[in-house]
């Protein structure tokens, strides 16, 4: 029986698992919100119909199923959602309710349980979407809403019955406890399996609220000690009123049957006195015999005449003659027939004023001419004359529903009528009366039929009246309202319970959330956050108080920062203004051309690069990246920066240079700082370029009419990483018109916003598709391209890059250029430093440099040379001129001579460089040797 | 080479100094074709030019033709060597030398 009511109950949990773990592992979870809400709501609605079929529950009579439907809407709502509660709660309510039309359930709770299971619906969907913010609550609070809704359940049914108690209290009595328990059990069971499965840590549980917690224990406890109280207070109350009203009820009724049996004595024996008196008035024997006969005649015990002064005159028992009906207290009482006030009397049956010991019942008429006439009978006389009266007084009367009273005589014989006792010994029926134990008129309580009564007796006349009511109608009321009272207490206490939970958590847990949530933005680095918290006065100066500390801060910080960054600032000022920043550098130096640039990601950088020239025809340059960014970086390349300059002004050899450096900078590094490097020494006579690279990115070398390519060679270790590094030298041969570009990490590993590289690839692919390759220009639109490809991108290295071109190579008895723009400067430059060397006449050394000018400007402006090479000797006052270009080939002495003897109008000028030469030169000789034009001149130094 | 120009009442005169070779008679021939149109009179003093060449000669020739239309060129200050060269090509027939 209670085993189909707990089957029932797991049902749902059942259910619930087979919902959830089809949300979590296929497709079902995938449905939209609202439809899955609506299924859910359907299943579990199926499961309140199943849960109030027989099959699922008990049936205690009268077709009303004790069962578990009310846990299935209560699953849906607070496991699933408000929606799927909802719909559960109303499907299972009308199942219910059209059910009972089929006499598939009982009519007598239809309303009642149709309404309280869509409630249900309705409880678990508020109390999810307002208590439990929408999410599954802890097992506890389903096992307490399970059984709370049954007590609404339970008063439903008295509300829907109130014309009918009692059959309403019956079927709460037998159906609270198990229906409680059971719906109670359900709940908490199907939403503890669910927190198990998905070990869910989003659930609400009992407690986990601190501030909650507390207010929910103490009022837990105030509310079950009031309920203690309030239920032991109504229970007895209750109890004392019952009884009373019992007692009452009882008493009445005894009262009642009393009553009508003194009105049947009295009437009897007042007739009896008026027949003795017309049969003695009639007579003229007033004889003692006279009076026995009389007495004989209508049964009674004695016949007394009394004068109008209270004596016995006359009697049928001598004994009494002369008593004074003055002298005792049961005899005097009928005084009040001499007074005039009462025709007639009668008394009670009880002992008499003369001999206590015996009992008659008296009554008296008055006698015209003073005095009254008295008769008295014993019980066996006057019962005789009664009984049949009494027998009837009691049939039809009952006390309350169910109780009845009877009329025993003196033995507890029942005699009354209309009950299935008569003729029974009270005490054989089982209402064992001791009237030693038990007082007339008090009640107590005696088992009859098995269930205790309760009973009363009084004693009328040689009978005894007994009323039997019941014990459980009795105390029926008291039972009523103290369930009803119990019921409403628990929905009240369990409404303030809610509602506590709901203020606190409304007015203080939420407030303080909010609090907490722009607190926690606030400690990760968003001082943006105001805190907005208005929902009561408090709050509102704990946000007001917050905000204002978070301003404090906000400026103290942004004070600093701007102190900081003034400093990095000026920081990086000096940083910048220790690297060379002004090109061209040497804007004398022809031969060459340097450009560098850095762009430091924050203020100051790590990067750095230098050039410097070591002696007039000798320059280092170079380009490094210290490990890490800012200060540090700054510092660090500052040291390394000079020890590099200092050791290489030293006249080191650049792989050298590195060496010490690297010792150098290992010393007291105890931040574990390193640096990548790349050095190069250029001799500018002969072109060769050392190079030595501490662990840096190759560069990018462009020969003259080449492509841009790496100029890849290994790596030695970075600097300041390992004492004891020796460094290899490389050595470059350049030609005039070679370029190098150098660059830090930062280039190629620039990130896009899809934290893309900028990559290796990508930048010789610009380079090479550069149409100037000026140094300068190289560099900016290196910048450039980065800048398009990083795009809004932030830059997080520093971007460090140098380029070197060699424009030509001055030796000190050759010149070797490319035959373009500037190399006229570099031939005169160069025609210059031979003339200064030769000392000679003016006119002498002006001649060479004519010389060198026409043949040089001839091969730049006509040869379409790539590339060009002067040379000279001297020997024996003899100045020997050598020319090689790989142009076309061109003699210039099978050139015509110009006619210089016309007007200035006919002159041409071409022709004229190569005849002044010939002018001024002892010889000139010119062969046309491996694809290339070679020219000697040679002149006199003397002349 | 440096130019110093001076321009009172329409004579133009060019002080050269240094070298008047490849590299430095664009110069001139700019400095020419900015000052020259409004100049009668074209005097260059060579008192401190160390030589020419055949650059130089060809923008003496352009400027010689210009001035032959529209007034006079004087040269004046010529070292033996310049005069050499004048010689040499004979330009020392073609051009006014003081």
């Amino acid at each position: 029986m209670v085993f189909t009511l707990i089957l029932t109950a797991l049902y749902n949990a059942m259910l619930a698992v087979a919902i959830y773990i089809a949300e979590k592992k296929t497709a079902f979870g995938r449905i939209e919100y609202k439809k899955k809400q609506i299924i859910i709501g359907i299943l579990f609605g199926a499961m309140a119909a199943f849960a109030s079929t027989k099959f699922a529950g008990v049936d205690i009579g009268d077709g009303t199923i004790m069962n578990v439907r009310d846990a299935a809407p209560l699953c849906a709502g607070l496991i699933f959602g408000a929606p799927a509660g909802i719909i559960a709660g109303i499907i299972g309510g009308l199942y219910r309710y059209i059910s009972a039309f089929f006499g598939l359930t009982g009519t007598y709770t239809q309303l009642a349980c149709s309404i309280s299971t869509a409630l249900a619906g309705f409880i678990a969907a508020a109390l999810r979407k307002f208590m439990f913010d929408n999410k599954k609550p802890g097992w506890i609070y389903g096992l307490g809403i399970g059984m709370l809704c049954e007590i609404i359940h339970m008063l439903m049914i008295f509300f829907t019955n109130a014309n009918d108690p009692s059959t309403a209290f019956n079927f709460v009595k037998i159906c609270s406890l198990p229906m409680m328990l059971c719906n109670g059990f359900s709940v908490g069971a199907a939403v503890l399996v669910i927190s198990l499965l998905g070990k869910d840590k989003d659930a609400v549980q009992f407690g986990k609220r601190h501030i909650s917690r507390t207010f929910q224990m103490w009022l837990f406890i105030c509310i079950v000690v009031a309920y203690v109280l309030t239920s032991t207070y109504t229970y007895m109350l209750q109890s004392q009123m019952s009884n009373t009203e019992t007692e009452t009820v009882i008493k009445t009724s005894i009262d009642d049957v009393n009553q009508d049996i003194h009105d049947t004595s009295d009437e009897n024996l007042l007739n009896k006195t008026n027949l003795v008196k017309s049969d003695y008035l009639a007579s003229s024997d007033k004889s003692e015999a006279f009076l026995q006969t009389l007495a004989d005649k209508y049964h009674v015990a004695e016949i007394h005449i009394v004068d109008d002064n209270g004596i016995i005159v006359n009697t049928n028992a001598p004994r009494y003659l002369g008593f004074d009906m003055a002298s005792g207290e049961q005899s005097a009482e009928f005084l009040v027939l001499l007074d005039g006030t009462h025709k007639s009397f009668a008394q009670d049956y009880r002992p008499q004023s003369y001999d206590s010991s015996a009992a008659y019942k008296y009554a008296g008429v008055t006698l015209q001419g003073g005095g009254f006439l008295q008769v008295g009978y014993d019980a066996s006389e006057f019962r005789a004359d009664i009984d049949s009266t009494v027998e009837k007084i009691a049939t039809n009367r009952h006390i309350g529903e169910n109780g009845f009273i009877v009329i025993c005589d003196d033995e507890w014989n029942i005699v009354s009528e209309g009950t299935d006792y008569t003729g029974y010994n009270l005490a054989s029926i089982g209402i064992r009366i001791d009237p030693e134990k038990n007082a007339e008129n008090t009640i107590f309580s005696t088992d009859f039929n098995g269930k205790p009564h309760l009973v009363e007796y009084e004693y009328a006349e040689g009978y005894y009246i007994v009323g039997v009511i019941g014990e459980e109608e009795a105390l029926f009321m008291r039972d009523v309202s103290v369930y009803l009272s119990s019921f409403m207490e628990v929905l009240i206490f369990a409404a303030l319970f809610i509602l506590v939970y709901f203020l606190i958590k409304k007015l203080i847990i939420d407030n303080l959330m909010k609090v907490n949530r722009a607190l926690s933005k606030i400690t990760n680095g968003n001082l943006d956050i105001t805190v907005d918290v208005r929902a009561n006065e408090e709050f509102a100066s704990l946000s007001d108080d917050i905000n204002s500390t978070v301003d404090t801060l906000k400026r103290y910080i942004s004070e600093a920062e701007a102190r900081i960054d003034a400093e990095l600032e000026f920081a990086k000022q000096i940083q910048h203004s220790a690297l060379p920043s002004v090109f061209p550098p040497y804007p004398n130096r022809k031969e060459f051309d340097i450009y560098a640039q850095m762009d430091t990601a924050k203020e100051v950088g790590g990067d750095f690069y230098d050039f410097y020239m070591l002696d007039d025809s000798t320059i280092a340059f170079l380009i490094a990246d210290v490990s890490g960014k800012g200060i540090p970086a700054a510092m660090f390349m500052m040291k390394a920066k000079t020890i590099i300059k200092d050791l290489a002004e030293s006249g080191l050899e650049v792989n050298d240079i590195f060496t010490q450096a690297n010792e150098k900078l290992c010393e007291n590094n105890d931040a574990g700082m390193f640096v990548t490097a790349w050095m190069a020494i250029v001799d500018l006579k002969t072109g060769v370029m050392s190079v030595a690279n501490a662990g840096h990115n190759p560069p990018v070398l462009k020969r003259a009419n080449g492509k841009f390519e790496y100029e890849k060679q290994r790596a030695g270790f970075v600097l300041a990483g390992m004492e004891g590094i020796k460094y290899r030298k490389t050595e470059i041969q350049l030609a005039p018109g070679d370029e190098i570009y150098l660059y830090t990490d930062g280039v190629t590993e620039a990130t896009d916003k899809d934290d893309k590289l900028y990559g290796e690839d990508r930048l010789t692919y610009l380079l090479n598709s550069l149409s100037d390759t000026d140094v300068k220009s190289i560099c900016e639109e290196v910048k450039k391209d980065i800048d398009r490809f990083v795009g809004d991108a932030p830059q997080f290295d520093d971007i460090t890059m140098v380029s070197f071109r060699l424009n030509f190579i001055k030796g000190d008895d050759k010149l070797s250029f490319i035959p373009g723009k500037d190399a006229g400067t570099a031939v005169s430059d160069f025609a210059q430093q031979l003339t200064s060397k030769l000392d000679v006449l003016p006119k002498i050394s002006s001649k060479v440099s004519i010389a060198i000018d026409e043949i040089a400007s001839n091969i730049i402006n006509y040869s379409k040379a790539k590339t060009a090479e002067i040379s000279y000797s001297i020997e024996k006052n003899k100045l020997n001129l050598m020319f090689e270009d790989d142009g076309k080939p061109y003699n210039p002495l099978e050139t015509e001579d110009p006619d210089i003897t016309l007007s200035a109008e006919e002159r041409q000028i071409g022709g004229l460089g190569i005849f002044m030469v010939k002018k001024m030169t002892e010889s000139m000789d010119y062969k046309y040797e491996n694809n290339k034009n070679i020219l000697k001149l040679v002149m006199a130094l003397n002349s | 080479m440096t130019i110093k120009q001076t321009n009172e009442y329409g004579k133009l005169t060019l002080a050269l100094s240094g070298r008047l070779d490849t590299v430095t008679a664009p110069d001139l021939e700019a400095a020419l074709d900015a000052s020259l149109s409004g100049a009668t009179e074209l005097c260059f003093d060579f008192t401190d030019l160390e030589y020419i060449s055949s650059a130089g000669l060809r923008v003496l020739l352009k400027a010689q033709k210009i001035m032959n239309t529209k007034g006079k060129m004087t040269i004046t200050g010529v070292n033996e060597t310049i005069m050499e060269v004048f010689d040499i090509t004979g330009f020392a027939d073609i051009l006014t030398i003081e």
